[in-house]
């Protein structure tokens, strides 16, 4: 049977975490593809409060293609991810979101930055932004929670009204992550 | 079958299906048969058609979505029919050119067994089929329970001939308007 909503809902939701996951909804997000982020937990929850439905899928790449899908069949998709699974993800940004200008927002738990003690994070967290950069894409790093609304709204318009793929960056400041992250 | 057989009979069975084609044979093979239909033709991203096919079908419900893929594309996308089987959404065949070979690179083999049906049979929640010639292809497209993946066999490699190079904005843009564009009610999901 398939799970539709984060399995620790009870997982404390922080207020960037609502804030973005509210932000979405008000830019009539749809559906949100992802691979699982303790970070990015409470978004989902709060996204699943609000009717949004949850796509798990198996590989960040296939959650940019899924949402090309639904882009190109003219719906709000969010595509949420981890830092380090950005590397699986590159192909279908820069070959196919990119070049078709399918404007999707993207958000990114990042990983391998300020404090993180697992040095095989510490590459694709000092690669993420410059990887993305290099297709063009545009990012904005979160820092503060209450920057979180403004960042969120702006994504969301570059990718549904220029058609611009652009992403928000969750930065290690925020917290959320787990202990030793 | 050649892969132009395999898109014709696509076109002819299901004419209001909204395609999606991975890049390579699939796109030249569905623009051939479909004079340049309104279709969704990948010009890359290889391994990400059957998602992006997910996507759109989830997005239209009530619209027949046909991904016309290579095996070596759907190998290298795999894990989506696992999350077709997962979602299972209704209005979505999978169609595999399987010849065994990647053919827009020259023709090398995949050496990776395509049993694809058999993959999907084990997954559950998505029919399977095997078929070998165009008119076993019509029935399985019109009676098929979905979502339902169809393994092609194709017995003969020929290019189908356009360029499987793409302009994205004309694929988007017309695409779109097939999207908007009033079916038969009989067609509709």
């Amino acid at each position: 049977m398939v799970e539709t909503m984060p399995r620790d809902k009870s997982a404390a939701q922080l207020e960037w975490q609502l804030a973005i996951a509210d932000e979405l909804v008000r830019r009539d997000v749809t559906v949100a593809a992802y691979v699982p982020d303790t970070r990015l937990q409470g978004i989902l929850a709060r996204l699943d409060e609000h009717g949004v439905s949850l796509r798990s899928l198996t590989r960040e790449e296939e959650c940019v293609g899924y949402a090309a899908g639904q882009r190109i069949a003219g719906k709000r998709p969010v595509v949420l991810m981890q830092s380090s699974g950005l590397g699986n993800a590159i192909n279908a940004l820069g070959s196919l979101v990119v070049p078709y200008r399918l404007g999707i927002p993207l958000i990114v738990s990042m990983r391998g930055t300020l404090g993180e003690a697992n040095p095989s994070q510490i590459p694709m967290g000092r690669a993420a932004t410059a990887l993305l950069h290099a297709l063009g894409i545009q990012t904005f790093a979160l820092r503060a929670a209450a920057d979180a609304r403004q960042l969120t709204d702006g994504v969301a318009t570059m990718a549904f009204d220029a058609g611009e793929c652009a992403a928000v960056m969750l930065e290690a400041e925020l917290g959320g992550g787990r202990a030793g992250n | 079958m050649q892969a132009t057989e395999v898109a014709s009979a696509i076109v002819d069975t299901v004419p209001d299906a909204l395609c999606v084609a991975s890049l390579g044979t699939a796109t030249s093979a569905l623009r051939a048969a479909s004079n340049d239909g309104p279709h969704f033709y990948f010009g890359a991203s290889m391994g990400s058609a059957l998602a992006g096919a997910m996507g759109v079908a989830e997005a239209l419900p009530d619209r027949l979505v046909v991904a016309l893929l290579g095996d070596g594309e759907l190998l290298m996308g795999a894990a989506t029919l696992w999350s077709v089987a997962a979602y299972r959404p209704a209005n979505l065949i999978t169609v595999v050119l399987s010849d065994g070979v990647y053919g827009i690179t020259g023709g090398q083999a995949l050496n990776a067994p395509t049993r694809f049906a058999e993959v999907v049979q084990c997954l559950g929640g998505v029919t399977n089929h095997r078929v070998d010639t165009a008119a076993d292809l019509c029935h399985a497209l019109q009676t098929a329970a979905r979502p339902a993946l169809i393994e092609a066999e194709l017995d003969e490699r020929v290019w189908p001939g356009p360029s499987p190079f793409v302009d994205p904005a004309k694929v988007v843009l017309e695409f779109r308007a097939n999207v908007h564009r009033s079916v038969s009610p009989d067609s509709r999901v």
